[in-house]
């Protein structure tokens, strides 16, 4: 569409005979001139930098030493196939009940994690990350600020959030998280009273779906004590782009991408939460499968 | 799913299939093949789960290009020679097209990465048409095709679909798709062989049918999807458990039962047309799927699990089992000691 605004602005140019602004208005993107191509920028956006294919390095060095990284992780990929699911042995896949995924005890622990807030969309919320005392937990702290930005479309604002790193494998592959085995997520946590939501994401293969997201709500009590708290993934719920779909389904746990927390409870203020560590449970007393409606609602009668 | 939408499914995939395996006119088969793929997409997404519509959605983009292959090389050759008779593929161009076709549409490597997917996406019923009965027209038409396709192409396919079907089963836990790559696999033995006895090909893909359908079905019947949920469904049927770990060996080929049959015939048909080291590269090559077979009857039947399990004991099925199960089991194991009379229609 741009493309077609473009040489139509470029088309009639030329019918002007000034061939030079043709010449320049087709050019101005490639050079990433801003003042020749208008583009709209979001408060809080940052500015425009060089376009991506400017900032390729065409080196022959740094291309082999990647070529020499990826290989090895290919070979470490191969040992790790070798010896059974997920780089380890299958009796440890069928026997094990409980497992951490991510415990924050370095900051090599915290690298794996990205934190986010409303400042990509102009807002005013802050958040941080890092150790806690000891460095025996994450501290995810922050201000909420629910004023939204006045930029004529957006209306809503106040979020902050902290998702895990997608795992990328050799010559970055995605690779997905089997969680098949169990049924509860198991979080140690110390809030601060404040009500978080857990999203799953899938990280589907069509971009239709890349919106859908299962969460669920995790209320902290604030205090000084630390709280245990366990979600099954059948209370998980269906969103895309933010709403709950009609149809529920529940989340399939043999591919998942990314873990994620946010706070979006509009009220305004500080935030905290630490966490200690996230694993997985098999809690064999949970026999629920899906915790909402999964029949047909609209059968004809 | 609404009965009346599962009749005009199951009955336009009848009608699908029978059009293919009737036509002589490559128009004909192509809408065969068309009509199959359309009809099995509300099967496959009967659930309307993300990742149903998914596999539909990737089952149907890979289909709707092998068939839009086949068509092409229909036509180039239709365009060389003058005549659209399925029997009479002459140009050379024409096969190799049609050969990549075929490969798509089976999920031979490399045109393989679709299938666990699908598989995986679809319940476990739809997974057995998928494997079985989907392949059919294919397979009928690269059987017809037979003596004008070359041969070189489909041996690096066979030999390959071999290899990564037995390869990339060995790390996988989810049923579903250990069974994929398993059928990724049978789909080498049965393409290495078809050029030189097209027959031979078909008895593989029949009893390769007939095993398959038996372990989907008990499957289906002691509703497990990963080896953790395999490993407690003894309690549920202890006799089909035990049947089970003998249907999975015979699909991995094992003597005395009915999966050796078609391996040894095959081994001895490659040996005859001088293919040694093929048939000894295939042959080492069954032993990775042995491997996964091997862990499946471990989870299924071989070993009890420990007092501490994994998943609640579920100690009874809701429905009976199907006596179909019962007969394909039965003939899965037990067909080896006929295999002259077998043979004699060969």
């Amino acid at each position: 569409m741009a493309l077609a605004v473009m040489l139509l602005n470029s088309a009639s140019f030329h019918a002007g005979c000034c061939r030079h602004k043709v010449l320049l208005s087709l050019r101005a993107p490639l050079l990433g001139d801003s003042k020749l191509c208008s583009s709209y920028r979001r408060p809080g956006a940052e500015p425009a930098k060089k376009l991506s294919w400017q900032n390729a390095d065409f080196s022959f060095k740094k291309g082999i030493d990647h070529l020499k990284t990826q290989l090895s992780l290919l070979k470490k990929e191969t040992q790790d196939y070798l010896k059974g699911p997920s780089g380890h042995q299958i009796s440890q896949h069928l026997l094990e009940q409980t497992k951490v995924l991510w415990q924050f005890r370095s900051q090599e622990d915290l690298n794996k994690w990205v934190i986010s807030s409303d400042v990509e969309i102009g807002g005013k919320s802050k958040v941080y990350i890092k150790l806690g005392r000891n460095n025996q937990a994450a501290l995810l702290y922050g201000t909420l600020n629910t004023e939204a930005p006045r930029d004529g479309e957006t209306k809503y604002s106040g979020y902050c959030s902290m998702r895990s790193r997608p795992a990328v494998g050799s010559f970055n592959r995605k690779k997905y998280y089997d969680w098949s085995n169990f049924n509860t997520l198991y979080l140690r946590v110390r809030g601060d009273g404040r009500p978080w939501m857990v999203n799953i994401y899938t990280d589907p293969y069509f971009s239709h779906q890349k919106d859908d997201l299962y969460s669920y709500f995790m209320f902290t009590r604030g205090g000084p004590y630390w709280e245990e708290i366990k979600i099954p993934f059948s209370k998980f719920f269906l969103s895309s782009r933010g709403r709950v779909q009609d149809n529920q389904h529940p989340i399939w746990l043999d591919k998942v991408r990314t873990l994620g927390f946010t706070i979006g409870d509009k009220i305004d203020g500080p935030f905290q939460l630490e966490i200690d560590f996230l694993g997985l449970l098999n809690d064999r007393a949970h026999r629920e499968e899906f915790a909402y409606e999964a029949y047909d609602k609209n059968t004809p009668v | 799913m609404n009965p009346q939408a599962k009749l005009i499914c199951t009955i336009s995939l009848l009608l699908g299939t029978t059009i293919t395996l009737s036509s002589n006119h490559w128009a004909l088969a192509w809408t065969g093949l068309e009509i199959n793929t359309l009809a099995i997409l509300p099967l496959i997404a009967k659930s309307h789960h993300p990742r149903s519509i998914e596999a539909a959605t990737k089952y149907f983009l890979v289909q709707a290009a092998a068939s839009a292959l086949i068509l092409f090389s229909s036509m180039a050759n239709a365009w060389h020679t003058g005549q659209w008779d399925i029997t009479q593929l002459t140009c050379p161009t024409s096969c190799l097209i049609l050969t990549t076709a075929i490969a798509m549409k089976l999920g031979m490597v490399p045109f393989h990465f679709w299938f666990p997917e699908v598989l995986q996406g679809c319940p476990l019923t739809t997974g057995l048409l998928l494997s079985t009965a989907m392949k059919l027209p294919p397979i009928t038409l690269l059987f017809m095709t037979s003596q004008s396709l070359n041969h070189t192409p489909l041996v690096t396919m066979a030999v390959l679909s071999a290899a990564l079907g037995g390869w990339m089963g060995l790390n996988q836990t989810q049923i579903r798709k250990i069974l994929a790559f398993s059928s990724i696999s049978h789909l080498g033995w049965m393409s290495i062989i078809i050029v030189y006895s097209p027959k031979l090909a078909m008895l593989n893909f029949y009893l390769y049918v007939m095993i398959t359908a038996a372990v989907f079905l008990t499957m289906n019947s002691i509703k497990t999807l990963n080896l953790s949920t395999l490993m407690t469904s003894w309690a549920k049927t202890p006799t089909l458990s035990a049947m089970l770990m003998l249907t999975l060996l015979s699909l991995a080929g094992l003597p005395p039962l009915t999966g050796f049959l078609p391996k040894w015939l095959i081994i001895q048909e490659l040996t005859k047309q001088d293919m040694v080291p093929a048939a000894v590269t295939m042959a080492l090559l069954s032993l990775l799927s042995l491997f996964f077979y091997l862990r499946l009857a471990y989870c299924a039947t071989v070993t009890l699990p420990p007092h501490t399990t994994n998943h609640m004991k579920q100690w009874h099925i809701n429905k009976p089992t199907s006596p179909l199960v019962a007969i394909l089991v039965t003939m899965s194991i037990i067909l080896l000691p006929i295999s002259p009379t077998i043979l004699t229609t060969i």
